[in-house]
């Protein structure tokens, strides 16, 4: 069973904390979800998600604090309006979109922690590997054929 | 003269092929390139110049000089990576020769030699075509050159009814091309129209010309892109950067890259500590032109503008070299 | 007669000082429409106005108010889509409008090339004639003489539409690939204008200098999400590249995802980008 490598960008104050409480909940969550805690969803620019994908990610998922209830008040309105714009950059290069994921978990959602990714993870398993790089990573990590296209006529 | 069918060419290229990697113009695009070619029917045979020079293939954009394995307890590993392809370069123009000839002055010739500059050129074979006519923006005989010129060359093809005209002119040359199936011709050689000389400044006009108003003028509508740089035939300014590219349980591994640099950018002189002793468009501009028509000179004895005229049809904004070296020379328009 | 108005402004701007420099189209001696700063009155002659003036002047205010010190009016021409990015920089906060006069003029078109007679595409749809901001307007008196020509920007879009994740990745990375890392693109942007580029930093934190293919799209996306909501389509980055990468594609594509998203088109009124403000639309704080 293919296990994708998912970046989880968690903000400090809400979803870090949530992800904390599904786990001394026991409530069950993949294992390859690598998570990253950020002081704010606000915080992840789009560089650092085109990054995790040139590094060999699969998938990428930001989860933030509800929109009023950012600890930096406004951080997480940037996000929930630049995740869509990067979502459609990124289909149009040949990423699919679902690849990325904007959330809102709060500390006290530890279920709904569980609940998201398990549910990308699942997505991204279906979808397969993301075919985005163009040189080695790792051992299995497909590459798109390089000599293929540098052949095509523009 | 030696003549060849294009035909016959054709067919001998295929077969040198195997051994070689061959590099010639092709087109991408509507844009005409040098590159390493897939097949033989990518060449471009009627072409005036293509829009990058063959330093591409000698000095690469990015190049690995060296991997490295950083452990941090005294056993570091350093392996140098030296490039062994050997290629054969098709269709070379004399303003790109010439422009290799002033990139060896400075790789090869001084000391000590750039060995992946040195490793590149010794495996390598520059076959040259001729100019039929100088381009609208070509100036190569105001610098020394000319359409017809051999310098840098170890073949010269000129183009004549249904094939090329061909002249082995080094060892090198002969030794790889002896066999090619040519004919012999008396033929009369036409030589290619030239067109009238641009002023080229000399030594005195240019140190006069250090504190002159003039560059403020011209350097205005600069960008401060590096077109002009990357295009040029000569510009070999780099920076070098170690990269790190993997690693595990504290052994980090890097790369040493090598890339393109041009001093016509902002930061590029720009020191630790933040001074910049170019930070103004003016500096950047003086500086590119007298490196290529005083200070190269000065340290090389020759000039390292070929007269291409790639800048001049690359600059987004119509910076013109030949218009600079008439106003230092004659004056303001 | 665009132009001797232009030259007659001008020369009036300067020698009454209301202006210390008027920033134009000239000739060059090879008879190429380039940039041109003008200081003196009797300098005016050189200046021209024709379906040549392609170049984005406002790239040249931030820097040219600048040199004047804390006064010191500049003025410069502005097609009407120069206007937009004059808009941008003014919602922004990087001019102060009142240091700037503009010379608007009422544009039919710039041509594709200095060869050949058709319009750029950008000219081909634009329904924009007039500038949106000027001091002084200079109207346009008789019909061009480059005809639009046709020119369908759906089709192409439709026809990529089509295409897999897959060909998507291989046609940009195709176009990529012959990418020099000139930067022509961005340094002729007139609203990039970072004092130290991100993909361009000395300890190479998001991409390196080198020409990989990966991280030559790393620069592209990158670049292209900053102008998300802030680019005017002057199309200016694609007229420059040396090697003919399509550019302004990527930036239209996501110009058309902020106008669906948010109702907003960058460079209609100088308010900043959605993407730099709350959800409310506001800046924070107001």
């Amino acid at each position: 069973m293919f296990e994708p490598k998912i970046i989880a960008f968690l903000c400090t104050w809400c979803s870090y904390t949530g992800a904390d409480l599904a786990g001394t909940s026991r409530k069950s969550s993949p294992w390859n979800i690598r998570a990253i805690r950020t002081p704010c969803s606000g915080r992840v620019s789009p560089e650092i998600i085109i990054k995790a994908f040139d590094e060999g990610a699969d998938g990428v998922i930001v989860l933030g604090c509800h929109i009023g209830e950012c600890h930096y008040d406004s951080g997480n309105h940037r996000t929930a309006k630049r995740i869509p714009v990067l979502k459609s950059l990124m289909e149009l290069v040949g990423l699919e979109p679902e690849r990325i994921r904007l959330d809102w978990v709060s500390a006290s959602e530890g279920d709904k922690f569980s609940k998201v990714v398990t549910e990308f993870n699942e997505t991204i398993q279906a979808l397969g590997p993301a075919k985005w790089l163009t040189k080695g990573v790792g051992v299995d990590v497909p590459v798109l054929d390089e000599t293929k296209v540098l052949q095509r006529e523009g | 003269m030696n003549y060849i069918r294009q035909e016959d060419l054709h067919n001998w290229l295929a077969d040198i092929g195997e051994e070689y990697r061959l590099t010639a113009p092709v087109e991408k695009d509507g844009v005409i390139l040098y590159e390493p070619i897939q097949s033989l029917d990518e060449i471009v045979w009627d072409f005036e110049k293509p829009v990058n020079s063959i330093k591409e293939i000698f000095f690469p954009q990015t190049e690995i000089l060296m991997e490295l394995q950083i452990s941090g307890n005294g056993s570091d590993e350093i392996k140098e990576v030296i490039p062994t392809e050997k290629n054969i370069l098709l269709n070379v123009r004399p303003c790109d020769a010439h422009g290799l000839n002033c990139l060896d002055a400075m790789f090869l010739d001084d000391s000590p030699p750039d060995v992946y500059y040195a490793a590149r050129r010794q495996n390598s074979v520059v076959m040259g075509l001729s100019c039929s006519h100088m381009g609208e923006s070509c100036f190569c005989t105001s610098v020394g050159g000319s359409p017809g010129d051999t310098v840098g060359m170890d073949v010269m093809l000129s183009k004549y009814e249904e094939g090329f005209l061909v002249e082995l002119l080094t060892p090198i040359g002969e030794a790889l091309f002896s066999d090619l199936p040519v004919t012999e011709q008396v033929i009369e050689v036409e030589s290619p129209f030239e067109k009238g000389l641009f002023p080229v400044p000399n030594e005195e006009i240019l140190k006069k010309s250090f504190d002159s108003e003039l560059w403020g003028m011209q350097a205005e509508r600069c960008i401060s892109c590096r077109i002009c740089a990357y295009v040029c035939p000569t510009c070999r300014c780099f920076d070098i950067r170690d990269e790190v590219v993997g690693g595990s349980n504290g052994t980090k591994q890097a790369n040493r890259i090598r890339c393109w640099d041009s001093c016509a950018s902002e930061a590029y002189r720009r020191i630790a500590g933040g001074h910049n002793p170019r930070a103004s468009k003016i500096e950047r501009l003086r500086n590119r032109v007298l490196c290529k028509l005083y200070y190269y000179p000065q340290q090389y004895g020759m000039l390292s503008c070929v007269g291409c005229g790639r800048c001049i049809d690359a600059c987004p904004v119509g910076m013109d070299i030949t218009e600079i070296m008439s106003v230092l020379v004659e004056g303001p328009a | 007669m665009q132009t001797k108005l232009l030259q007659e402004h001008a020369q009036m701007l300067l020698d009454t000082a209301q202006v210390e420099c008027v920033i134009g189209y000239s000739l060059s001696p090879r008879g190429l429409t380039r940039p041109m700063f003008i200081y003196r009155g009797e300098d005016v002659e050189q200046l021209v106005w024709n379906q040549h003036s392609s170049h984005n002047l406002a790239k040249y205010l931030r820097e040219k108010i600048v040199d004047l010190g804390d006064t010191g009016k500049v003025a410069v021409v502005l097609k009407p889509c120069d206007t937009k990015s004059l808009n941008v920089l003014v919602a922004e906060h990087k001019i102060d409008r009142l240091r700037v006069h503009v010379i608007g003029m009422a544009c039919s078109g710039v041509v594709k090339d200095n060869n050949q007679e058709r319009l750029q595409d950008r000219c081909v749809e634009c329904e924009m004639k007039q500038p949106l901001v000027y001091d002084y307007l200079i109207a346009a008196e008789h019909t061009p003489e480059v005809s639009p020509g046709e020119f369908d920007q759906d089709s192409w879009q439709t026809e990529f539409e089509d295409y897999s994740s897959e060909q998507k990745a291989e046609f940009w990375l195709a176009h990529f690939d012959r990418c020099l890392r000139c930067y022509a693109c961005r340094q002729v942007c007139p609203v990039c204008d970072c004092p130290t580029c991100l993909f361009e930093r000395d300890d190479s934190l998001w991409v390196g200098p080198g020409s990989s293919i990966q991280e030559k799209r790393m620069f592209h996306l990158g670049r292209a999400y900053h102008l998300a909501g802030r680019c005017t389509g002057c199309n200016e980055c694609e007229r420059v590249c040396p090697v003919n990468i399509p550019i302004s594609k990527i930036n239209q594509k996501l110009a058309q995802v902020i106008e669906g998203e948010f109702g907003f088109r960058a460079g209609i009124e100088a308010v900043p980008s959605p993407l730099l403000t709350v959800v409310s639309g506001k800046e924070y704080g107001g």
